[in-house]
């Protein structure tokens, strides 16, 4: 079933509730949220604050326990699981704070790989993996293995494997967490990129103050729950004063 | 980037592993090819062996039993016998082995052609048999093991009579397969009587050829019905039936290998899955990525038990290979193929077969459940447990 809705992602009261060990946990509750498309958004807030699974419910990967999760036109609880894999591969890319690449496979065959799932013949999967490698600038490393290409590297490789299937949304979970200062600006530019001249529409998991100078709105969730504007302009500040401490310390953090 | 490139980068990513996997396997297929060629092995010595008209007379309570030499002239005169000769297990060990080297039988010389007319001799050394009263015919795999040459002179030490003999080889049974040693019964009868004043009066085994396929049941009737109420009962059986009897014990001990084999394929079995298992829970963290990326469960499970299928088979081909080389060794170290379980191993187009599908099946069986259990875990999870 399909809604008419103007953003591109509309979350409503959504709730997700799951069982470990003994405990329940709410990792969200009565959360709601809508991200226009093109926009190039910040979910942040401490860990546990359930911005990983809100993550997860907007790329298809999880289901609420309840709410509505619907994007581009499409509710998501409405799918089955083959459903939802077949959906995500049409629909969405995903970035990981550790790459995640496959170690056996080179640059370009790892890029090529979401591309498997498509009806493109092999000459056409390796020019639009080769196309992706040069959109982040790795076009000189197509044939090296992720051992051999650095951190910052690797990550590129896998922003290229996101976006090679021309996906309506860029998903990202902690994309900078892993790197050094100045590969982490060198990233959220190449996910600014994506906005600016390619028109794509990037949600990211972020503890990164400096994604607030990238991000064309943030929000804030804290024990499973949005917060309100006053409160999230709070965190805001808070962030952007971490953010003058970064500058203080020369930007090493 | 295909998914054959795909699954051959996963298999070379731990290349120890996969050969040592792929290499149970190879051995587990190579056993196993072994094996299944000794009953096909015993097989065909029958069917090679025994003729449709050859009758094996012998007494009631076993082999080792001899019965009179008279009642072979009896049994010559049964209708539909066209005729008969008595043999006698000399036990003969050549070159102080102390065992017995190869079968070595005493016969009625003049008897034996006719009754073996099918095997390849010379009917020149059919004559010099007859003619010669130590003369002896070899089956061609003993002459050419031990070198030997029409006229040489062969001594063999008894390990059933107090005597030893000396032979003038004078002919051969030219058939790859033939083990025998026959010598004329008259030379083993006069040194008996030379050395200790008694001949020999008792024959072990007779052996018939009837005139007809159709009259041997009736004519192992007559034979048996002749001998009743004896001293020496009879059972008369087919060439085929003497034989099978005779592997009997052999085939038990084959069922038991078939058994031992088995239990091996098992065992080589949850080798391959315990280390597809360890492949798949390496991985998990790559295989909870794909399925994020939509790989669906079902390709999912067939790229994991593509892997599986892809050792094993590979492992499948170079066992038959090794099979096919291992038996031409043995075959060669036979001499030619005459010496028994040694020359039976061929590999037949259905052992190949059956090798091939028991590589396949090692692979399926051992790779289902895991790439099953990776497949259907739900990709939340899996992603959780990671992150």
């Amino acid at each position: 079933m399909t809604v008419d809705s103007e953003a591109l992602i509309d979350v409503r009261d959504v709730s997700r509730h799951y069982v470990r060990g003994n405990d329940e946990v709410h990792a969200l509750d009565g959360v709601s949220l809508q991200i226009e498309s093109g926009c190039f958004v910040a979910l942040m807030g401490p860990s546990g604050s359930g911005k990983s699974t809100l993550l997860n419910l907007i790329s298809g990967i999880d289901r609420p326990s309840k709410g509505e999760v619907t994007v581009a036109g499409q509710r998501l609880p409405d799918l089955s699981e083959d459903e939802l894999a077949v959906w995500r591969a049409r629909h969405v890319g995903l970035i990981f704070q550790f790459f995640n690449l496959i170690p056996v496979l080179s640059a370009l065959e790892n890029v090529a790989l979401p591309l498997l799932l498509t009806d493109l013949d092999k000459t056409a999967r390796k020019e639009r993996a080769q196309t992706a490698l040069r959109v982040v600038g790795l076009e000189e490393r197509l044939d090296h293995f992720p051992a051999t290409l650095s951190g910052g590297e690797q990550q590129r490789v896998a922003i290229a494997r996101a976006i090679v299937t021309d996906p309506d949304l860029i998903v990202a979970d902690e994309p900078t967490g892993d790197l050094d200062a100045k590969n982490a600006e060198a990233i959220l530019d190449l996910l600014r990129a994506l906005k600016t001249s390619f028109g794509k529409t990037v949600v990211m998991v972020t503890h990164d103050p400096r994604a607030l100078r990238y991000v064309d709105d943030a929000h804030h969730l804290d024990k499973g729950v949005l917060l309100d504007d006053e409160a999230a302009r709070r965190a805001a500040e808070a962030l952007q004063a971490s953010i003058g401490g970064l500058t203080h310390a020369g930007g090493e953090a | 980037m295909s998914y054959t490139r795909f699954v051959l980068a996963n298999l070379l990513r731990n290349k120890l592993r996969t050969a040592f996997t792929g290499g149970a396997i190879t051995l587990a297929v190579v056993l196993v090819c072994l094996l299944l060629t000794m009953p096909a092995a015993l097989d065909r010595i029958l069917e090679s062996a025994a003729s449709d008209v050859r009758i094996s007379v012998h007494h009631k309570a076993g082999l080792v039993y001899s019965m009179p030499e008279s009642f072979t002239r009896k049994v010559r005169a049964v209708d539909g016998v066209e005729a008969a000769v008595g043999v006698l297990w000399y036990g003969g060990a050549y070159e102080e082995s102390g065992k017995v080297t190869f079968p070595s039988f005493a016969v009625e010389a003049e008897h034996l052609g006719a009754v073996y007319p099918d095997y390849p001799i010379d009917p020149q050394h059919l004559e010099d048999f007859v003619k010669y009263r130590d003369g002896a015919i070899v089956g061609r795999s003993v002459f050419d093991k031990y070198g030997w040459k029409i006229g040489q002179r062969v001594a063999l030490t008894s390990t059933a009579w107090p005597i030893d003999l000396d032979f003038r080889i004078v002919g051969i049974i030219d058939d790859p397969q033939a083990p025998n040693f026959w010598f004329n019964r008259e030379y083993l009868s006069q040194a008996l009587e030379v050395e200790f004043g008694e001949s020999l009066g008792e024959v072990g085994t007779i052996w018939v050829r009837a005139s007809d396929p159709a009259l041997v049941g009736s004519i192992m009737q007559t034979i048996d019905d002749m001998s009743r109420n004896s001293e020496a009962e009879t059972a008369s059986e087919t060439e085929k039936s003497f034989f099978s009897n005779f592997f009997g014990s052999l085939q038990g001990v084959v069922r038991i290998i078939l058994l031992v084999t088995g239990l091996v394929t098992l065992c080589i079995i949850f080798i391959a899955a315990n280390t597809a298992s360890m492949n798949v829970r390496e991985r998990s963290g790559e295989i909870a990525v794909l399925k994020a990326m939509g790989f669906a469960r079902k390709v999912i499970f067939g790229s994991l038990l593509g892997e599986a299928v892809a050792v094993s088979s590979v492992a499948g081909f170079l066992g038959l290979g090794l099979a096919i080389g291992l038996t031409t060794v043995l075959r060669g170290a036979a001499g030619g193929g005459g010496m028994g379980p040694l020359s039976g191993f061929v590999l037949t187009g259905p052992v190949i077969v059956q090798g091939l599908f028991l590589s396949l099946f090692i692979g399926m069986l051992a790779g289902i459940v895991p790439s099953f259990g990776a497949a259907r875990r739900p990709v939340v999870e899996a992603l959780r447990e990671i992150f």
